[in-house]
């Protein structure tokens, strides 16, 4: 039995408007069922992802499937999608008791309904940009994710610092997405078309007068340049990830990222033949590297050291962009959404004990083993050890930039990955060398444990055997 | 139509026009913009176009609806009223605009059909309102689709974040 592709997206729709309804007119229920029942849906959306017909390969001129495509990117960046999200609702469980301090209302789980439905529309949104291949297309539903995290960013109101950083991510992402259109404005006025396909084989025509194209290119190159949080680009990143609800970080920092980079390799697909553009990623790519690394330095807020980090990550991923290497940049990708996600959510259950700084995680191996482990799991992957996915991730990214010979990027990605290990490996010296005040154990639910030791194990299977995530692009 | 009429809306867009800029007041500000706006449409409606007409009032009526929360939220009217003039910028804003100007005469005198008299249309049949739905509801179903969700998004956000306490 096989499903169309644009099934998926309904079936994801269909999910968050369930958990809305059941919401709204059952107030009775225990909230944190919804955000089972959302994972459970999820996941079974998951599994009827590898059961699907194959889509229409030629390009239609116009409708639906001038749009759409379901080509393996797609698919693959889908499941991608569905993975964040299913892990994101995980740690939003643990993450409810915070919620409902810091959110207006009568019962004492006000709110918490929205705060599992939205994440689902986000992730509607970022598996129809996997799919877009038309900037309308694009830029809907890059809006319809954007708005989404509008909300999910301010959504414990009472606390100032998420106040402030909802403000400074509305005011920022507008900004990015006016950058957008006028590009896409740019772009559609030199070629009069707003399919990819169609805008290549324009500009593949060596009469038409390039430069209008090439600087709505760059407009656009500004705009995702937002999303993924590259220098000089990524001003918002700290104060947005620091105030954020911890979970909405961690979405943020994955899904928002990834979209972006799948977004980025469709629509640089017409215009890299041209020498300027290659050059200006080049240097986009430097500056990323070495502002995300070097600002990570003396961080000593947990959250705001992974805002860095992964200002640092979009540098290695824009090396692979750089690189051509499409297949290179979704395995980093993978391997990046596995160990953020797994840092993000120690970081969850611990900050419920004590806070999100460093010291706050000093002695953790005493008081907790077990995510001590798993955050020490998550370092080593972020900082690239050997045997963990993090290490192959970054392995694959300076092949493909050693074939391209940008000698420069490999040279400065490896004295960054250096400097990586010294912030990494701050976080595990404070778990088992520092000593703590506080002897309590940290509780930890049984779901949450189960996640991460799936995430930990996955994280050393795939560095030892990547083959399944390089084929599923083949 | 009747040039008595293009003059009568130009001159009221000039003059509301420079009145955006004069005022001191940022609501009588944003109030000559509506006015400006309204002439414009007028100026669309003339030409037959009726649909920009009508978009170009219901879209920038919300547009500035937003910009007057804007200045009830941001800006202390009174500090506004009494700010004195800054040279610098008054000069440069004068610079800018006699820059664009200029550059917009130039595009003029390049541009062939400027000066070339066109006949004039008959009346106009084309139902535009209808041409503009039925592409929307056909070729553009899908990302006219993705908006729905978006407004969903959008209404739920505003009453998760604007939602008051009840005792």
């Amino acid at each position: 039995m096989t499903i169309g592709a644009p099934i998926l997206e309904v079936e994801v729709l269909v999910i968050g408007l369930f958990v809305l309804m059941v919401e709204a007119f059952f107030e009775r229920i225990d909230k944190r069922t919804l955000a089972f029942a959302a994972i459970f849906g999820l996941a079974a959306v998951l599994a009827a992802s590898f059961f699907l017909a194959p889509a229409p390969t030629d390009v239609a001129t116009t409708g639906f499937w001038s749009f759409y495509t379901a080509d393996l990117l797609a698919i693959f960046f889908k499941r991608f999608a569905l993975v964040t999200t299913i892990l994101v609702l995980v740690m939003m469980v643990d993450y409810a008791p915070v919620v409902r301090q810091s959110v207006h209302g009568t019962t004492h789980q006000s709110g918490l309904g929205e705060f599992f439905a939205l994440p689902i529309f986000t992730c509607v949104g970022l598996m129809w940009m996997a799919s877009a291949i038309d900037f309308v297309m694009i830029f809907v539903s890059l809006e319809l994710v954007t708005m989404s995290f509008y909300v999910l960013v301010s959504f414990t109101r009472r606390n100032p610092a998420t106040l402030e950083a909802g403000v400074k991510y509305l005011i920022l992402s507008a900004l990015s997405t006016g950058f957008l259109v006028y590009g896409i404005t740019w772009i559609f006025g030199v070629t009069g078309e707003t399919n990819l396909a169609r805008v290549t084989a324009v500009l593949a025509d060596p009469a038409l007068e390039s430069g209008p194209a090439l600087f709505g290119m760059v407009l656009v190159l500004v705009a995702l340049g937002f999303k993924i949080a590259a220098v000089p680009f990524q001003m918002w990143v700290p104060d947005v990830y620091q105030g954020a609800p911890t979970p909405v970080t961690a979405f943020l920092s994955v899904g928002s990222k990834a979209a972006g980079f799948v977004v980025l390799l469709r629509v640089l697909q017409p215009f890299f033949m041209m020498p300027q553009m290659v050059k200006a990623l080049t240097i986009i790519a430097l500056l990323t590297l070495l502002y995300g690394n070097l600002a990570a330095l003396p961080q000593t807020n947990l959250k705001r050291l992974l805002a860095y980090s992964s200002i640092a990550h979009a540098g290695y991923l824009l090396i692979g962009v750089v690189s051509f290497a499409g297949e290179a940049v979704a395995y980093y990708l993978v391997a990046y959404l596995l160990m953020t996600l797994l840092s993000f959510a120690v970081l969850v259950v611990v900050a419920n004990q004590t806070g999100d700084n460093i010291e706050d995680f000093s002695g953790l191996a005493k008081r907790s083993p077990f995510l001590a482990f798993a955050m020490l799991v998550a370092m080593a992957s972020l900082a690239g050890v050997p045997f963990t996915a993090g290490f192959l991730g970054k392995f694959y990214i300076f092949d493909a930039a050693l074939r391209q010979h940008q000698t420069t990027l490999v040279v400065v990605g490896v004295i960054t990955v250096a400097c990586g290990f010294y912030y990494y490996l701050k976080v595990v010296r404070a778990m088992y060398w520092d000593g703590s005040s506080i002897d309590a154990p940290v509780p930890v639910s049984r779901l949450s444990r189960v996640t991460m030791t799936a995430m930990m194990v996955a994280i050393v299977v795939l560095g030892v055997y990547p083959q399944p995530i390089l084929n599923a692009l083949k | 139509m009747s040039p008595i009429l293009f003059w009568l809306f130009a001159f009221v867009m000039l003059v509301f026009g420079a009145a955006v800029v004069i005022n001191r007041n940022p609501i009588a500000s944003a109030l000559s913009l509506v006015v400006c706006f309204m002439g414009l449409s007028a100026l669309f409606i003339s030409l037959d176009a009726f649909f920009i007409g009508i978009i170009q009032v219901l879209v920038y009526a919300g547009a500035v609806m937003v910009l007057f929360l804007f200045i009830i939220m941001l800006l202390d009217l009174r500090v506004e009223e009494r700010r004195k003039i800054n040279l610098v910028a008054f000069v440069g804003g004068l610079a800018v605009a006699f820059a664009l100007f200029v550059q917009i005469c130039f595009v003029v005198d390049q541009l062939g059909a400027a000066k070339q008299a066109f006949p004039s249309l008959r009346a106009a049949k084309m139902d535009d309102v209808h041409n503009v739905g039925l592409l929307l509801f056909t070729n553009y179903n899908l990302p006219f689709q993705i908006i729905g969700v978006l407004v969903l998004v959008a209404t739920i956000g505003v009453v998760v974040l604007s939602k008051r306490e009840l005792r």
